[in-house]
């Protein structure tokens, strides 16, 4: 009984505390599942063709030219071939003083680096850094703990876990439907919130937990993965390079030995240098362990130099974790699957909060005005923004220099918007009512934005053509704007009710 | 896999209906004791119906993976259901095996 107590205790407030940057993480980690296509969306410039020609006209020696010609000097050089779900080209540099990595994006039939934009690779940082490396990541391996407390205290404090099991009733009073919302969301999503949580925390684990690597690497945590990997390395002799051997001949040679995989990043380790080193990682999809079996040869003679090993022992369990946080070894059923089950995690976030405010709304309580207009504010906050991204990525001009960042101070600057609204409103009720309708006309607004800037990608357009992958998002801004626009309209204009019982609450107390 | 999520929602349908509160609501009366003890038992072959699916078409590893997702799914999808168009949650099984039945002949 006393273990109950405590734990309701630490549910409420280890579950309160983070669960607005839990809901960042999970809305965006949930949007991440379809990054790629995202991207493709995010890329009107991207010819259309693109996708029936998959075959590029561009060769592996061109790319490498083209960035040798802007980073003569670099680090190191990495490729990325189109592939279906990505029909374009990534070439990027990491620049001789080993600073910032510098990526374009590059037309598969020109050649010509398309227009810049942040791309569904944005929802993804920001699940896992929140846009503000290191800093961000250790934020989020915090929230990721207290979201294992909260789920086991929850656990341990839930005395009905398999009466209610199939219990929702949205017909009840606040507390109770949004109670039942919350235990529904936890309950039947738990293995995947104790897996997605727990797996998470492995993927960084050597960042929370550096014991090991400081004390056997000297905090050198790349010579770490290196062995655990079997990863070749080889020193520069600061010597220039002899003639680059093909690219192209090598991949070649590379896919041989695969039996015909095809190739992931490929990299180019200090490529002016005599110790050139070319790396090609395969890319296999199809089991969670995602092993690259990493072929290493010699820029300039093409030698083989090494061949990676098969993942053993702890690093294999470890490729496993993360492989099964990040959801890319069953297809589209797979990223589909953790859609839904990140939706759900959302929905039992948000569950929780409505929770706490309506039993505060009840019998009053303090930080109840501070919670409502974080809820507000982060809740109705980053979807709203998640679709003015997508209107930026529009609407900035083309030509804009540093376009990336731009589209970053869009999402950004309309989510301090919305927050700053509800903030200034935060004593009037209807503000949810607003917000979804609000959300409602973004998402109905861009399929026809769409149509009437780039018809080439609208669903006029990829629906006839079988193209499912673009006009997915479409029709799937679709059903998120008439379902908000629906929720929008049941919503009462205005609920006086709870502020009335608020106020018996307290003269009853008096 | 749509077989597989079918088997999955008629095993969560049986073991939902096999609890007093949800057999009120979709039949009339209480169910008798052997009659829940029947649908919890015909859960299980279901489930087991539905991961042998899984893994016969996606191999052991990926095909529990795929049989767990497809559970907390169909159980989202049953009560969602019940929650809202509480009618509609036997019918949605028998649509379920017909669609999947429709594939595997088409």
């Amino acid at each position: 009984m006393n273990l109950r107590r405590a734990m309701a205790g630490l549910h409420t407030w280890g579950g309160l505390l983070p669960s607005w940057l839990l809901f960042v993480i999970f809305f965006a980690g949930s949007l991440a599942c379809f990054d790629k296509e995202l991207e493709r969306w995010m890329r009107p410039d991207l010819p259309v063709a693109a996708e029936a020609t998959a075959a590029s006209s561009l060769s592996l020696d061109q790319v490498r030219d083209w960035l040798l010609s802007k980073a003569p000097d670099a680090h190191a050089l990495y490729i990325h071939g189109p592939a279906p779900r990505q029909p374009f080209w990534w070439a990027g540099y990491v620049p001789a003083d080993e600073g910032e990595f510098q990526s374009f994006a590059l037309d598969p039939v020109s050649g010509a680096p398309l227009q810049e934009t942040v791309g569904g690779a944005f929802f993804f940082s920001l699940h896992y850094d929140l846009n503000a490396g290191t800093p961000g990541l250790y934020i989020v391996g915090m929230a990721a703990m207290f979201m294992l407390v909260a789920l086991v205290s929850g656990i341990i404090i839930h005395r009905r876990i398999f009466k209610d099991f199939f219990t929702l009733r949205p017909g009840a009073n606040g507390q109770r439907a949004w109670l039942d919302a919350h235990n529904l969301f936890g309950v039947t999503g738990l293995p995947f919130h104790l897996m997605i949580a727990y797996t998470g925390l492995a993927i960084f684990v050597s960042l929370y937990m550096p014991a090991g690597v400081q004390t056997a690497y000297r905090g050198d945590a790349m010579a770490f993965y290196g062995d655990a990997m079997s990863l070749f390395h080889r020193e520069e002799t600061h010597r220039p390079a002899a003639p680059a051997a093909s690219l192209d001949a090598l991949l070649a040679d590379a896919q041989t030995r695969w039996g015909g995989a095809q190739p992931g990043w490929i990299s180019v380790e200090h490529p002016a240098d005599e110790a050139a080193v070319v790396e090609f990682r395969r890319e296999g999809r199809t089991r969670v362990s995602d092993y690259q079996w990493t072929l290493a040869y010699d820029a300039a003679s093409g030698e083989l130099l090494h061949e990676q090993t098969p993942y053993a022992g702890g690093y294999y369990v470890y490729t496993w974790l993360s492989g099964l946080h990040m959801a890319q070894f069953g297809g589209h059923f797979v990223r589909f699957c953790y859609l839904l089950l990140g939706l759900a995690g959302c929905a039992m976030l948000v569950g929780g909060l409505r929770v706490w405010v309506s039993k505060r709304e009840a019998r009053g309580g303090r930080g109840l005005v501070l919670v409502r207009a974080l809820n507000g504010a982060v809740v109705g906050g980053l979807p709203l923004a998640s679709l003015a991204l997508l209107y930026g990525n529009r609407l900035l001009p083309a030509q804009l220099v540093h376009r990336g960042r731009a589209e970053t101070l869009v999402f950004f600057g309309a989510w301090a918007l919305v927050a700053a609204w509800v903030v200034w409103r935060r004593h009037r009720l209807g503000n949810d009512r607003r917000m979804l309708a609000l959300g409602s006309l973004l998402a109905l607004g861009l399929p026809l934005l769409n149509l009437l800037l780039t018809p080439g990608n609208s669903l006029l357009a990829s629906l006839p053509r079988g193209d499912w992958a673009l006009a997915a998002i479409d029709l799937a801004l679709l059903v998120v704007g008439l379902a908000c626009g629906l929720l929008a309209r049941r919503r009462p204009a205005a609920v006086p009710a709870p502020r009335r019982a608020r106020r018996d609450a307290l003269g009853e107390g008096a | 896999m749509l077989t597989a999520f079918a088997f999955a929602y008629l095993a969560v349908l049986a073991l939902c209906l096999a609890m007093n509160r949800h057999h009120k609501a979709l039949f009339t009366g209480e169910p008798s004791p052997l009659r829940r003890q029947l649908l919890r038992l015909v859960a299980l072959p279901l489930m087991a119906l539905s991961l042998a699916l899984c893994i016969r078409d996606a191999d052991v590893e990926l095909g529990i993976l795929f049989w767990l997702a497809l559970l907390m799914l169909a159980t989202l999808a049953l009560v969602l259901t019940l929650a809202w168009r509480q009618r509609w949650a036997m019918p949605l099984a028998g649509l379920l095996l017909v669609s999947s039945a429709l594939t595997h002949l088409g």
